[in-house]
């Protein structure tokens, strides 16, 4: 049995925000509720008022403009699975998107709903965080966007304030002869660890490269020192620094020891799949962009 | 009737629904906060589909929503109103099992059979989308389904001889 709540049906982002903003720690934003309602059956929360954000025209779609694709927050995790435009540009996602708890979850689940929650054990971010994406968030004041990297603030926290959503996820589009992988490893339904790399390669060397590493600390994060460190590396090389970068990873990362994995078996094999994600994108395998 | 004394606290508000349950719609008053899987069970009389983790994880409760696989534990119940919800009662027709059914009990694909609706709802959505799965997509999809009897083989087999039924 669940706490009994009522449930508001906005059709703005306005009038969900003026709601959430009259309501404060009332109410909470109810999406695909795969999270919440279990939050709510654990008695972890027991909020007043859901405030169902699904029958907002307009936070369901997936459109590509010149590159950019924008995905709807209430987007389920089924459909970044399937969806032809997220297969042609932003394979990685796909990938992840793959790989989301099991098929029940994809199809209730949804991104906005994933990356909100913010629990660090989750799939879309860190493949999102390679193809450099940006968040629209809508609030009373209007909109705001913020880099992915800046929106995952820590465990179960994100840059939002009161008052303020998730609206759409914004990425923009890798440049030609870039190619991009996902990889992770799990224990349970949810990752243990996984990794994503987006790549250019000149002459056999690393042009530009971009890493991100999911479930490890209390957040999925880019490595933006190690990539530095790859440019200009034949791909050999490159793969012995990722093999390598143990101590990098841990002073990066503050890998947690939770039932998924102990902190070092976490790194250990952070660094053979980052190995692995850039011989993947090297090759095409990820896709291409 | 889920009454007041098991649900321990008073409801705050309910909605009236249709949800076309295997083909009928049924119509009732519901409380927000109750999940399809109770409403499946208690109100519209239908206990085939069956309550095992509370958590999407396990399965047992797995039923379809237009065609979607969802945990009917963790699915607020009013958000099937105006939809088409398939439990296992529904994939017979009548007497006539369906071929999910048929094998299945062919292949012995259930032991005490509590995880077997789930598994064939799962199996049915299974073959909506991908009418001619590899063993590695089976193996993919149904990884949410849990079988503490362990059946997997003869699961997976199953869906393979339907598969290939189909297509003959
Ligand atoms: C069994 C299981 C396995 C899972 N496995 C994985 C996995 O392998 N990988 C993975 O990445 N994830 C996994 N998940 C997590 C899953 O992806 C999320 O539960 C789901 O995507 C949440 O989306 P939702 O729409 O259902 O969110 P809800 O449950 O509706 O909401 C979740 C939280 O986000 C807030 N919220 C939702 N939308 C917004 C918004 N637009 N703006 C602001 N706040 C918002 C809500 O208030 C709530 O706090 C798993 C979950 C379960 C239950
Ligand atoms: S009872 Fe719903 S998934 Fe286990
Ligand atoms: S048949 Fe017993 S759990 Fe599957």
């Amino acid at each position: 049995m669940l706490s009994p709540f009522r449930v508001l049906h906005p059709t703005t982002i306005e009038e969900a925000s003026s709601e959430l903003a009259r309501l404060g720690d009332q109410a909470v934003i109810y999406a695909g509720g795969a999270e919440l309602v279990l939050l709510i059956r654990n008695g972890l929360i027991q909020p007043d008022y859901l405030v169902n954000i699904k029958r907002i025209p307009g936070l369901d779609g997936i459109s590509s403009n010149n590159g950019e694709v924008r995905i709807g927050t209430a987007v389920t995790h089924r459909r970044l699975e399937t969806d032809p435009v997220i297969h042609a540009r932003l394979p990685a996602l796909a990938e992840a998107e793959s790989h989301v708890g099991n098929i029940r979850v994809r199809s209730q689940g949804t991104l906005g709903g994933n990356l909100c929650f913010a629990d660090p054990h989750a799939d879309p971010g860190t493949a999102l965080l390679v193809y450099d994406a940006s968040v629209e968030i809508g609030g009373a004041n209007g909109g705001r966007q913020l880099p992915l990297a800046e929106f995952l603030v820590g465990t179960y926290e994100t840059a939002l304030q009161p008052g303020e959503l998730l609206t759409e996820v914004r990425v923009p589009p890798l440049a030609d002869g870039w190619r991009a992988a996902f990889l992770r490893i799990e224990r349970f339904y949810r990752p243990t660890a996984n990794v994503a790399a987006a790549l250019s390669v000149r002459e056999g060397k690393v042009d530009a490269v971009r890493l991100a590493v999911g479930c490890v600390g209390p957040k999925a994060m880019r490595l933006t020192e190690l990539e530095g460190q790859l440019h200009g590396a034949s791909l050999q090389e490159a793969d012995r620094m990722l093999r390598d970068s143990k101590p990098y990873l841990t002073e990066k990362l503050e890998p947690v020891s939770d039932l998924l994995g102990s902190a070092g078996y976490k790194i250990t094999i952070t660094s053979v799949l980052l190995a692995r994600a850039l011989e993947q994108a090297a090759q095409g395998n990820g896709g291409a962009h | 009737m889920i009454d007041e004394l098991e649900r321990g606290v008073k409801t705050l508000e309910t909605t009236s629904v249709t949800i076309t349950v295997n083909g009928t719609p049924w119509k009732g008053e519901i409380p927000v906060e109750d999940v399809l899987l109770d409403v499946l069970r208690s109100r519209v009389g239908l206990t085939g589909t069956k309550r095992g983790c509370e958590s999407e994880v396990c399965g047992a409760c797995t039923v379809l929503v237009d065609g979607a696989p969802i945990s009917s534990c963790s699915y607020l119940a009013f958000e099937a109103d105006g939809k088409a919800v398939t439990t296992v009662e529904g994939l017979a027709d009548g007497d006539v099992l369906d071929p999910l059914q048929d094998a299945f009990i062919r292949n012995v694909a259930a032991q005490c059979g509590y995880c077997t609706p789930g598994q064939l709802m799962a199996a049915k959505a299974l073959l909506e989308d991908n009418p001619s799965p590899t063993y590695d997509e089976i193996a993919h999809w149904l990884t949410g389904n849990i079988c503490r009897c362990g059946c997997y083989p003869a699961i997976a087999t199953s869906i393979l001889e339907v598969a290939a039924e189909k297509r003959a």
